[in-house]
């Protein structure tokens, strides 16, 4: 009696272990002590029910799926614009964009942060799960010095960072995902599982593509990043006014070429502005602009055609 | 016979045991990263990890965990690039290995993966990722950031002359 009791509590003991693993581990590890009479229906009942609301929510996407969904929103991006193949300002893009993430919240992320400079007059940034930033080359042309620079790829790492992408794939879709892939307690997935998979995976594409690239964020995420971005870029030693210097070239502009994207996705530059000014306000010491920065990024843009 | 009912309070017990027995084993959830000799990201690289590997933690500070790898190296990690594991059972009786057990592999593996991006890209042939693994090949080594920001007179270097 004691003995399978003792069984009882440590194959209890080995599903809440495996807990992790998937759903049907509790469940089934559940199921054999409910037939064994080890456990009152109600009780597994209870426990299934716990392991199933493991992950619910956008936080609880692993760092290996942030990832790959990152990927493939990029490569979304990629099919629709062009690279701007130009090996120095890419990396000094890197170079700033990265210096910058390092004193962000999130300096370590799954496969580094990255950087890209898009082939188009259109003023815009993007930011894709993972940390796989672009950034136009008309945006770039809006930049008078390496503090706006540096403050734009903060306010994208910041979106990152408060991983804005994630947060626009809809619950009941990332319901459909943790239920299909909590089922499965294997490495690989079998073809049906894998083609219902992929189709989840096609629809969470679709709710970022639709956020990040046609609708644009909700403001209140456009904020939250210029918040972050002064923190950030700050931290790193970069004069936050510099993202002020670069919306004032956008006060007033509705040219086709820069109303594109950004525009449309974006707040109007003067409400920025004006909540940019209480957040920089705020600082204790706001570092200043600093010129040998404004002239190697001088170096670096004149390279722009 | 009378039936043992393990009520929600054993289980939340057990729980509490397991997590409290889990709290100072961590999990490194990036692909690569480096253990550091002091807490910075230009302090020395004492030795490479990657996703899944176990360290025990030793302290905290600033954002930054001191800890040990499973070859005994102490050393430090940002807490961005690490993870309490939650439920450490299969591993307490034994001593920490750098593999991670079947389990974390098959949790890593899961979700939307290599194999879901296969799946996906053999449908959307028109999406290309050959732009993407070029984009992601170019890595700045840790020197260039920390070269960039000592000439820039930024971060830890802010107000040099």
């Amino acid at each position: 009696m004691k003995t399978s009791r003792r069984f009882g509590v440590l194959l209890l003991l080995a599903a809440m272990g495996l807990f992790l693993a998937g759903c049907s581990i509790v469940q089934k590890g559940a199921d054999v002590l409910t037939a064994q009479g080890k456990m009152s229906e109600k009780d597994r009942d209870a426990l299934v029910k716990t392991s199933e609301a493991v992950r619910s929510t956008f936080s609880e996407i692993n760092e290996e799926e942030e990832y790959y969904i990152g990927r493939a929103v990029a490569a979304m991006i990629l099919s629709r614009y062009a690279a701007y193949k130009n090996d120095a300002l890419t990396q000094y893009i890197n170079t700033v964009g990265n210096a910058v993430a390092v004193y962000s919240d999130r300096p370590e992320i799954y496969a580094g942060w990255h950087f890209l400079v898009l082939d188009t007059d259109e003023v815009n940034a993007l930011a894709a799960p993972g940390g796989m930033i672009f950034i136009t080359k008309g945006l770039l042309r809006r930049c008078r010095d390496e503090e706006s620079l540096g403050m734009v790829l903060a306010h994208e790492v910041g979106h990152v960072c408060a991983k804005h992408g994630l947060q626009s794939i809809k619950k009941s879709r990332l319901v459909d995902a943790f239920k299909l892939i909590g089922q499965e307690a294997v490495q690989r997935y079998s073809p049906e599982k894998l083609a219902q998979l992929t189709n989840v995976f096609e629809g969470v594409l679709g709710d970022i593509a639709e956020q990040l690239i046609e609708r644009g964020y909700d403001r209140k995420y456009e904020y939250q990043a210029d918040g972050l971005a002064v923190k950030f870029g700050a931290k790193t030693g970069f004069d936050p006014n510099g993202i002020q210097r670069f919306l004032q070239t956008m006060v007033g502009d509705s040219s086709s070429a820069s109303g594109k994207g950004w525009f449309k996705t974006h707040p109007t530059p003067e409400s920025r502005m004006e909540s940019l000014e209480k957040t920089i306000g705020s600082l204790a010491a706001p570092p200043k602009i600093e010129a040998v920065r404004t002239e190697r990024f001088e170096r670096y843009a004149s390279s722009l055609k | 016979m009378k039936k043992p009912k393990p009520t929600a309070a054993i289980i939340l017990i057990l729980s509490v045991f397991a997590v409290c027995l889990a709290a100072e084993t961590l999990l490194v959830k990036v692909q690569t990263t480096q253990l550091r000799k002091g807490p910075q990201f230009f302090s020395q690289a004492l030795a490479a990890l990657k996703a899944g590997d176990r360290l025990e933690k030793v302290s905290e500070n600033a954002g930054w965990i001191q800890v040990k790898t499973s070859a005994g190296v102490l050393g430090w990690i940002h807490s961005s690039a690490v993870e309490a594991t939650k439920f450490n059972l299969l591993a307490m009786d034994k001593s920490m290995k750098t593999q991670a057990t079947a389990s974390e592999v098959a949790l890593a593996g899961k979700g939307f993966n290599k194999q879901v991006e296969a799946s996906y890209r053999a449908k959307h042939g028109d999406v290309s990722f050959a732009f993407v693994d070029q984009m992601l090949q170019l890595k700045i080594p840790p020197a260039q950031i920390e070269d960039f920001l000592k000439n820039g007179k930024l971060g830890e270097f802010r107000g040099a002359k």
